[in-house]
């Protein structure tokens, strides 16, 4: 291992330097490639732009109830019906995809974040720091994540959140229980990367530990937390799904794509009423489809070593 | 090795010692207890009950008598049930466990298959198609496609029974038996394995994939081997080793139930039985099952990183 | 009153949970070709639904599982436990269970008027404070054994004992010396006395017109039960739990935890061995059509909406009966809080809250409007000096302007400088979201902001009440057998904050008397008073269908007991 450092740094530079450049350019080109992906990230944007720029022009948005069209089938005023309140629900459709979304979006941000500062700080620092970090994750890994939601939902009644605010509690208890396993994969990570020879380089260089950090270290995990997070997007949107299921999602009459399809839940509206979960069903499964033939591809693209 | 398992051991004890610290500590903040669900109950009758169930006393006192006896094996009384703890996971469990093997089964079964057969042909239009359907079955909510299924199969098409676990009144014994029962899991085991595949397969593909492109293969070829002896013999053994590990983490999920396939299934299993139990505040159970939970989880652990030992002795256990 | 234990249970909690995942959820609507106009449909409500019962029209159509079934009749049951002693349950469920297993002393029929079961008869002393029961002859326990008044008393006497953690409401009658018994200084309940196996007497400290049904309720075997009991030591009747015997139309033939409760006809039961040999009830969760539409369940119960109606008629196969329920719907106020502790106020928002289309419209008619504390079942019922509070936006702006409420920036109404807030708990369902959804527009017109919270389970919703941290949350009462009941909440301290010496007296008194034509008056008056006071906002009475298998004839449904009273005597042509 004790090679003369110097030539090892150099060869490092020469050999890193063109390759960071154009490193982002090449894997478009890549990812420009694999048609599945692109027709992912296509469907992907589009859901985005309907949902947050196609309520603009509906009629529909002060989201009012109308005793008079109660379940009316689509038709020329109403493209996709109306449901059990008179409301339209193309626009419900479009208007929940919002929140979806951007539970979906920011819970992953959120948990990644969290979840990829702790394991790198445990991966890297060690010893102290990584003996509190994984064993507060450890702990969190044995008590089962639907109880421990359960147990959430009830305190968090408690602490007075205005029920406009729940889409931002459900983003926190998702967060809450997904960054355990992230932080222990990113931890893996650090203390593989930490061995390599590059790092020996740095320490021998003797940089400074934020340096090491930030400059070598994280970006080196960065294709990983990519892939992680895109896929990451369409289980926080599914999991919305379910904590709405069990009445713990965001609160109608705010819709969700979860709690529309909730209540549309029941055999009778299977049989006589499609519209009710046809349009909110069909919205969650492209979407997470479409995001995860995307970070698939990402992935094939950032990082082909990287398993599961 | 000894030493290893005697550390690791003590690690465990203490993780489930904070664990049930915790768990005990969320379960008593949840808002609600046992009593306050019963509404009928004058104020004062609800406090002479708070004091015989003992939920009165401060916090710590109730961890220690919980403590105390669950070390000598004694998990209390449900509340709800009437009945020790013990025995109602006793009469539960096992139906959660049979959906949840089975469906592991299938799913590892049809995972390794598939996971093989797509790594080999990467980027061929079955691996596309392979793909998508994957992505497809894990873009559904559970409890939709569960709801879904029995509209379908049980009640327009009565193929198969809308939920439950044997025909309501059946006395059949033996085969018969074992017939009811098949049938009557069809659905929850084909959605559960629908919702697990995805992942899996996607796991032995890109293990896979790694594999084929080892110099071994390479050599292996290049004696003339059989492509299909390349693949299933050298490939697949050393695509499979690393996915050993994972037998572990599946521990808990065969024991411990599915909360949404069988409440839609209407399933007789733990699963169910918890969700109805923390409706109730039905401490002594609902603790009991999460420790169990718990318990699993440390254990499946334990179990993996000593496969991963087994699997791959450079892999020294510290 | 007895009935109360788990038809509370089996209301509130499963309202909750489960009987709103296959009744509300169905509640919801007007099918695509139904007429549209607000005006017609108005008049829809009022004359479409279902009046009289409807009967199957082709029965060749019932499913083949329900075919094949000769001596068997399948009801479903959300989760019965296997805790099957009554008194000493804790699950609603376990209570249906044990209705089946056990007789009582007394029961109420389809008026909610107390007859005699296992009694022969009983007299009430003219101080309304002693009840004598005489037993019919040659009762029988499931085992064969006697029962006698040794046995009623053993009943009543563990009930005081101080580890008993159920929730009888024998304990609340005072019987005298059931205090001295509990606290350990006698070892007899003074007030209950055996005269002769057939005769027993029991005398309370003082009047109370449920006590006669709340007495005569079921009877333990003091042979059975009582064979290991100790003072202070109640945990042996755990271990009977799951082996009862009783002395009902059926007796436990097997309980498989998660799915079934299988009978089998009692033949010692006093009325004589039911008719159809085996009865099951089956643990069913989700959706009840699935299990109704492929024939696993003979009897279920729907929400009376014109397209459950129809669906039900559709099927061809089954009978369905019209029913309302005896119980009531209402918004507790928190009468704690500065803006509802007005009278005018709460009158305001019942006026402003559009209370026919949340409850009539929206559910399609499973439901009415609700203006006094009893059901239009009871026989204390009366629209008579009665307030309708029909919806009503600008009388409500007016009481709220006369409050001192005045609208404010943003046009929200203030007082002293505070806003007219309002907030809101629910349980998790599909009325909860229709309620929220109209109440919001209607507050919103009004000048009061509304801030709903809804909650995935009734326990963290009660605790929320219990905490004060709330201004309405809509509840629904059990079912109700003697109008008392349904007062019962004002005055034992679950309102808090009402506190009106007039309907004390007047509670009392209605209590105080046994003359049905008597208290008629007296609740007629109570029930004007609270009209107008308005302590809780008054919101709906339920509308139910229950449909069964063509096939059972003899089916008959009573508002107070249920199924329970005519089972026995179902039978499968």
């Amino acid at each position: 291992m004790i090679t003369t450092p110097t030539k090892l740094v150099n060869a490092k530079r020469t050999k890193d330097s063109p390759v960071k450049s154009s490193l982002f350019r090449q894997s478009i080109r890549k990812l420009s490639k694999n048609k599945l992906a692109v027709s992912g990230f296509v469907v992907v944007i589009l859901m985005f732009v309907a949902c947050f720029i196609g309520p603009l022009f509906s009629p529909y948005t002060d989201n009012k109830i109308n005793m008079a069209m109660m379940n009316k089938a689509p038709h020329l005023k109403h493209w996709l019906g109306t449901d059990a309140l008179g409301r339209d629900v193309l626009t419900r459709v479009l208007l929940a995809g919002r929140i979806s979304l951007t539970v979906g979006l920011a819970s992953m941000m959120l948990s990644v974040f969290i979840g990829s500062l702790l394991g790198a700080l445990a991966g890297y620092y060690r010893g102290i720091v990584d003996q509190i970090i994984m064993r507060i994750a450890d702990l969190l890994l044995t008590i089962p994540s639907l109880p421990l939601l359960f147990i959430f939902g009830a305190l968090l009644s408690e602490w007075k959140i205005p029920t406009d605010y729940r889409m931002y509690i459900v983003m926190l208890m998702l967060s809450f229980v997904g960054w355990p396993g992230l932080a222990r994969m990113v931890r893996g990570q650090m203390l593989s990367l930490r061995e390599r020879e590059f790092m020996q380089a740095a320490v021998v260089l003797g940089l400074r530990d934020r340096r090491k950090l930030f400059n070598h270290l994280l970006p080196n995990i960065v294709p990983l937390l990519i892939v992680i997070a895109t896929l990451n997007i369409g289980g926080a949107i599914l999991s919305e799904s379910v904590l709405s299921f069990f009445g713990l999602g965001v609160m109608p009459p705010t819709p969700t794509w979860g709690n529309m399809i909730d209540a549309a839940n029941n055999m009778i509206d299977f049989q006589e009423r499609p519209w009710l979960w046809i349009p909110p069903g069909f919205s969650i499964f492209a979407t997470v489809i479409a995001i995860n033939i995307f970070g698939d591809g990402l992935r094939d693209v950032l990082d082909p070593k990287q398993k599961r | 090795m000894s030493t290893y398992l005697s550390k690791r051991l003590i690690y465990m004890f203490l993780i489930l010692f904070a664990a049930s610290l915790l768990i005990f500590c969320l379960y008593a903040l949840t808002p609600g207890d046992f009593i306050s669900g019963n509404i009928k109950l004058t104020p004062e009758r609800k406090a002479e009950l708070r004091d015989i169930y003992g939920l009165n006393k401060p916090l710590l006192e109730r961890y220690g008598i919980w403590m105390s006896n669950a070390f000598r094996g004694d998990f209390g009384f449900s509340l709800a049930q009437q009945k020790p703890v013990l025995q109602l996971f006793n009469e539960y469990i096992w139906n959660s466990f049979l959906l949840a093997v089975v469906s592991t089964f299938l799913t590892w079964v049809i995972a390794v298959i598939v996971g093989v057969i797509s790594a080999y042909k990467q980027y061929s239009w079955f691996d596309t198609l392979v793909m998508v359907a994957i992505f497809a079955a894990m873009s559904i909510p559970s409890f939709f496609i569960g709801l879904f299924l029995i509209k379908i199969l049980a009640v327009d098409l009565k193929w198969l029974p809308p939920g439950g676990m044997l025909t309501t009144g059946s006395n059949a014994t033996g085969i018969a038996y074992l017939k009811e029962v098949i049938h009557h899991m069809t659905l929850p085991v084909v959605v559960m394995t629908l919702l697990g595949v995805g992942s899996l397969t996607r796991y032995f593909r890109s293990n896979m994939i790694d594999v084929i492109k080892q110099d071994y293969i390479r050599t292996a070829r290049a004696k003339g081997l059989t492509e299909r002896k390349v693949l299933f013999t050298h490939a697949l053994r050393n695509a499979l080793l690393p996915a050993i590990t994972l037998v572990g983490f599946e521990l808990p999920a065969l024991f411990g139930g599915s909360l949404i396939i069988e409440k839609i299934f209407n399933w007789p299993g733990i699963g169910q039985l918890y969700m109805q139990s923390f409706g109730l505040r039905d401490y002594p159970l609902l603790m009991g099952f999460t420790m169990f939970i718990a318990i699993l989880t440390v254990l499946g652990t334990l179990i993996s990183d000593i496969l991963y030992h087994v699997a791959d002795p450079r892999v020294r256990l510290q | 009153m007895k009935r109360g234990i788990f038809l509370l249970t089996s209301l509130l909690i499963a309202s909750s949970l489960l009987v709103s995942a296959c009744s509300n959820n169905n509640s919801n609507s007007n099918s695509a070709s139904k007429p549209v106009d607000t005006k017609t449909q108005d008049t829809l409500a009022a004359t479409v639904g279902l009046t009289e019962p409807f009967t199957a029209t082709d029965l060749s159509k019932l499913p083949a599982v329900a075919q094949k079934r000769t001596d068997t009749i399948i009801v479903g049951l959300t989760d019965p436990s296997g805790a099957f002693t009554p008194y000493f349950q804790q699950s609603g469920y376990d209570g249906n269970v044990s209705s089946l297993l056990y007789a009582s002393l007394v029961n109420v029929n389809e008026k909610g008027l107390p007859v005699p079961e296992l009694a022969e008869s009983y007299d009430i002393s003219d101080d309304a404070l002693t009840y004598t029961f005489h037993l019919k002859s040659d009762l029988k326990f499931s085992d064969g054994s006697p029962l006698t008044a040794d046995d009623v008393a053993f009943t009543w006497t563990i009930l005081h004992d101080k580890a008993y953690d159920g929730d009888s409401q024998v304990l609340t009658l005072n019987i005298v010396g059931g205090a001295a018994y509990k606290a350990g200084t006698a070892t007899t309940i003074t007030g209950i006395k055996v005269t002769d196996p057939k005769t027993i007497s029991v005398t309370l400290e003082k009047p109370n017109a449920t006590a006669l049904v709340t007495l005569g309720s079921n009877v333990l075997s003091k042979a059975y039960y009582g064979k290991d009991y100790k003072f202070g030591q109640l945990d042996y009747i755990k271990k009977l739990h799951e082996k009862p015997v009783g002395n009902g139309p059926y007796t436990l033939e097997k309980f498989i935890p998660g799915q079934e409760v299988r009978f089998v006809a009692n033949e010692y039961y006093y009325k004589g061995k039911p008719a159809t040999e085996h009865f099951i009830y089956k643990t069913t969760e989700g959706d009840v059509w699935q299990f109704v539409e492929t024939g696993e369940v003979d009897y279920a119960s729907f929400s009376a909406t014109q397209e459950n109606i129809d669906k039900l008629k559709g099927l061809g196969y089954l009978n369905v009966i019209p029913y309302t329920p005896s119980s009531y719907g209402y918004l507790q106020a928190n009468l704690e809080h500065e803006q509802l502790k007005d009278k005018a106020v709460r009158q305001a928002i019942t006026y402003g809250l559009d209370r026919k289309s949340i409850y009539v419209d929206a559910s399609q008619g499973a439901g009415s409007v609700a203006n006094i504390p009893a059901s239009p079942i009871s026989w204390s019922y009366t629209e008579e000096g009665i307030n309708p509070y029909n919806y009503d936006p600008e009388k409500a702006k007016e009481l709220l302007d006369g409050a001192g409420w005045i609208v404010g920036a943003g046009g929200i109404r203030e007082k002293d400088g505070k806003p007219l807030s309002i907030h809101y708990l629910g349980s998790k369902s599909k009325n909860t979201d229709i309620f929220i959804a109209v109440a919001k527009e209607n507050f919103q017109a009004l000048g009061i902001k509304f801030e709903p919270e809804v909650f995935a389970d009734f326990n963290s919703l009660v605790s929320k009440v219990e905490g004060g941290d709330y201004d309405l949350v809509s509840f629904s009462t059990p079912m109700l057998t003697d109008p008392s009941d349904g007062l019962l909440q004002f005055v034992d301290g679950e309102i808090k904050g009402y506190d009106n010496p007039k309907f004390k007296e007047l509670y009392d008194k209605g209590l105080a008397t046994t003359d049905i034509e008597e208290r008629k008056k007296i609740y007629t008056e109570i029930y004007q008073l609270l009209n107008d006071e308005l302590p809780v906002i008054f919101t709906s009475y339920k509308k139910t269908v229950y449909a069964y298998n063509g096939r059972i004839e003899n089916l008959t449904v009573s508002p107070f007991i249920g199924l329970a009273g005519s089972l026995p005597n179902w039978s499968l042509k």
